[in-house]
């Protein structure tokens, strides 16, 4: 138990606040969510994303090409890595979930590897050795820029679009719902009404309310 | 299978809550340590600081939403990481300890009990997502999958689009210039846009740095490369009633593309 009394003096030494122990932690976490992915893959479950988002993945992973995938999550890890290092936090939802958990397996399966996302331990391990590179790169970076400020690259009016753009898919989701049959589109409609009432996003109901008038009537 | 889904959702959600926890509880001492998670966390974190029913249940009401797309789409949404495992770490060792300056600003007491917090949420919902039947799946994809593909085209090019008009003047013509390219030579505008707000953006706040350089020659190469390798330049060639020239064929050849 460190005593954090003398913080300024933790802040280059202690394990816990150090600059040099930054590329564990983003280790490890790019190790969980590129694993995550990989469940996604085998069992069909677990990505760390939104569903707008996983939507990139899912058309490469049904032969329809991961170039938007990678480059929307590969783009968006660049401009995060930029702007954790001079701001001093590193957004996980850009970097991490968007970037390791989309972009960087869209990537590689373009590439035509597979090994990385069928196996779980060379998952961890594909995503732990992406994640050291992160933190490595953004500690040197750091190194460099600390205090200078600067750009965010544009981080934030892709984040703003990638919201904006999420909202979008609610909607979509009810008339592709109402096109694959009327009790599936009933209950797409039901469930985005009910989610709108609790002022929760539509896309959840939407899809809920579809799934469960689907299990009752089928499509032929 | 599920026993495999168990297993492998513990360690993943370990991993996860350990360092997202961690890296919260860095957030509060920037700019001599460098954090990880978002802005948005660290305001919501702070917006009910100190109290462990608040962030608990700022916790919960993002839960049965991510729960919800967790069974619908088989995804456990940024809110996973950004909202419920931080919050609900947070509301534990606030429990232990009123004081949040020794609690939730402590890398390592967040960090230890965001693994296990992590380890069980995502297990929850890896597991009761994996047990639906197959027959909800099969709707479930019947319904997302024309989603996705007109979200992917046309939906995301044009909100991107206008996101880079109006980003401003600059982001406005690399968005439109990089955009347009991008569809005619990889068939979806959005990296293209993306880059463009990228350089864009970059320009505008540090001028025509050393970074902004490197960018932009990245995204020359990365058009160039990807052109070639598609055989964009012989179809533009093609296209305007141009003899495709023997050199180039050749050069095409040697990578594997056969020339009609």
């Amino acid at each position: 138990m460190g005593n954090q009394s003398s913080n300024g003096e933790l802040a280059n030494k202690d394990f816990w606040y150090a600059d040099w122990s930054f590329p564990i932690f983003t280790t490890l976490l790019a190790s969980g969510i590129f694993a995550g992915t990989h469940m996604y893959y085998v069992h069909g479950t677990g990505v760390f994303n939104e569903i707008s988002i996983l939507a990139m993945l899912r058309v490469g992973m049904e032969g329809g090409g991961y170039g938007a995938a990678a480059a929307f999550g590969a783009s968006f890890l660049f401009a995060r890595i930029l702007e954790g290092s001079l701001v001093g936090i590193l957004d996980i939802g850009g970097s991490m979930m968007t970037g390791i958990g989309i972009g960087l397996p869209a990537l590689i399966l373009a590439a035509g590897f597979t090994l990385p996302l069928t196996s779980f331990p060379v998952a961890l391990i594909t995503g732990a050795l992406l994640g050291l590179a992160i933190g490595l790169i953004i500690i040197t970076i750091r190194k460099y820029t600390i205090g200078q400020g600067g750009s965010s690259f544009g981080a934030d009016i892709l984040m703003g679009a990638g919201n904006q753009a999420g909202r979008f898919f609610g909607p979509l989701i009810i008339v592709s719902a109402c096109a694959a049959s009327i009790p599936i589109g009933i209950g797409s409609i039901l469930g985005a009404l009910i989610f709108y009432g609790m002022n929760k996003p539509i896309i959840g109901g939407a899809i809920l309310g579809a799934m469960l008038l689907g299990y009752f009537f089928p499509i032929t | 299978m599920t026993i495999w889904i168990l297993i492998k959702s513990l360690i993943i959600g370990g991993l996860v809550g350990f360092s997202v926890s961690a890296g919260a509880a860095r957030m509060y001492h920037i700019p001599k340590t460098q954090g990880m998670g978002a802005f948005r966390t660290l305001g919501e974190l702070n917006a009910c600081q100190g109290d462990p029913a608040s962030h608990f249940s700022f916790g919960l009401g993002v839960f049965f939403n991510a729960w919800a797309n967790t069974v619908a789409g088989g995804a456990l949404t940024g809110d996973v990481g950004h909202r419920v495992i931080p919050n609900w770490s947070a509301a534990i060792v606030l429990l232990k300890g009123k004081d949040p300056e020794k609690t939730l600003h402590n890398p390592k007491k967040m960090a230890i009990t965001g693994a296990i917090v992590g380890a069980l949420v995502v297990a929850f919902l890896n597991v009761t997502a994996s047990s639906i039947p197959t027959s909800l799946q099969e709707v479930a994809s019947e319904v997302l999958v024309p989603a996705a593909d007109w979200f992917l085209n046309p939906v995301m090019p044009a909100i991107f689009w206008l996101a880079a008009i109006d980003g401003g003047r600059r982001t406005g013509i690399y968005g439109t210039l990089f955009g347009g390219l991008a569809h005619l030579v990889m068939g979806n505008a959005v990296p293209g846009l993306v880059l463009g707000i990228l350089i864009g953006k970059g320009v505008d706040d540090t001028g025509w740095s050393r970074m902004s350089k490197i960018i932009i020659t990245a995204i020359v190469l990365l058009f160039i490369f990807s052109g070639f390798f598609r055989g964009f330049d012989i179809e533009l060639l093609q296209s305007l009633n141009i003899t495709v020239p023997n050199w180039l064929e050749d050069l095409h050849q040697i990578f594997g593309y056969e020339v009609e």
